[in-house]
């Protein structure tokens, strides 16, 4: 099983903090609310525990996923609860539950991705950028399984970089995951002087 | 007397019983296969939750069974180890979505799942008799030994019994 220090899971961390706070910017200006960004996670952790550090298996969530092409390939992830996917809709000016509803939240993913993306391009130099989303409502472990399937293939470790962005003056979160390959994680920490 | 339980059987795992009361549980199937073995005329039943299609290499042992070709074979030992008879063993597959539509088909990795369970199911002469696979939509399965049922769900949607009496 591959082990991260804490020296790499601590830069990992750091990376995610200044992509999460890049994104959260752009966000903030596209609904014109303060959004504020948690201290992003950085979880390696087994397969068998992955799910449920992220959530409850069985809740039906929307789910945002757009590969990561490149220098470092991965997935990111957002996932919604139904009550925020709704707000957020709303804050945008979309009807919820209409059929514009999904893209909606598909163009937030674009959007977060792209600039916690291009953050990670400016710190590193690594040349990456993200694919078209894609969305599913689901059960969360359903979703997330899925993710680690194709993202962590054959990988004993799923690696997560997990931000909880909170729109403020709402009662209204979301989470937003990057999910690296086991060798987009190695090309990272090279770039950030930890390599092997 | 023995106390009833629910066993969850998370990515990699897998788990068996032979306790009426028992209940074993993969929850959240995407792209995963659950795979149910059952001898019904013994009572046995067991449950692997399969990731992956293949083993490459020799794979590390925390998390071997998520791969088709070593679960399957790693889960008949555990039935027959339970007093299941291969010779009697039944199967039922629940799973192996596609969810998320990224790359070719080579990245349909339910299929692939599902694909290469079959295959060892098939060397080892083991009979599918039903199946809730494929599609978009993600799944629950619960394996109930008390009659070796096998029951599917999908997100909002309601049980359906795949195998075994009802209750």
């Amino acid at each position: 099983m591959k082990i991260y220090s804490e020296l790499e899971l601590d830069a990992l961390r750091e990376l995610a903090n200044i992509g999460s706070g890049t994104a959260a910017t752009a966000l903030s200006q596209m609904l014109a609310r303060t959004i504020d960004v948690s201290v992003p996670t950085a979880l390696a952790l087994p397969l068998n525990e992955a799910v449920e550090t992220v959530g409850d298996a069985e809740l039906v969530v929307t789910g945002v996923v757009l590969p990561v092409f490149g220098d470092l390939d991965g997935l990111t992830v957002l996932l919604f609860e139904e009550h925020d996917a709704n707000r957020v809709c709303e804050l945008l000016g979309v009807e919820p539950e209409s059929e514009f509803a999904v893209s909606a939240l598909a163009e937030i993913g674009n959007i977060l991705c792209s600039s916690y993306l291009g953050a990670i391009v400016s710190m590193t130099g690594l040349r990456i950028e993200p694919g078209p989303p894609q969305t599913a409502c689901d059960m969360l472990g359903a979703i997330v399984e899925s993710v680690l399937a194709i993202g962590a293939q054959s990988n004993d470790v799923a690696l997560l970089l997990d931000s909880d962005i909170r729109i403020e003056g709402e009662e209204s979160s979301f989470t937003f995951m990057l999910v690296p390959s086991t060798a987009g994680v190695a090309e990272l920490l090279a770039r950030l002087g930890l390599g092997a | 007397m023995t106390v009833a339980t629910e066993t969850m059987v998370r990515m990699g795992e897998l788990a068996a019983s032979r306790s009426a009361g028992d209940t074993l549980v993969a929850i959240g199937l995407g792209s995963c296969i659950g795979l149910a073995l059952v001898d019904r005329a013994r009572c046995v039943a067991g449950l692997a939750h399969v990731m992956l299609p293949e083993s490459s290499g020799a794979p590390d042992a925390s998390a071997r069974c998520k791969f088709a070709d070593i679960a399957v074979p790693a889960l008949i030992d555990k039935v027959v180890g339970l007093g299941a008879a291969p010779s009697k063993l039944e199967a039922v597959l629940v799973g192996g979505a596609r969810m998320f539509a990224f790359g070719g088909s080579s990245l349909d990795i339910g299929a692939r799942n599902e694909e290469a369970t079959l295959a060892q199911l098939a060397d080892r002469r083991i009979k599918v008799v039903a199946s809730a696979t494929a599609g978009t939509k993600g799944r629950t399965v619960r394996v109930h030994v008390d009659g070796c049922r096998v029951v599917s769900k999908e997100a909002g949607g309601v049980e359906e019994l795949l195998f075994g009496e009802a209750a």
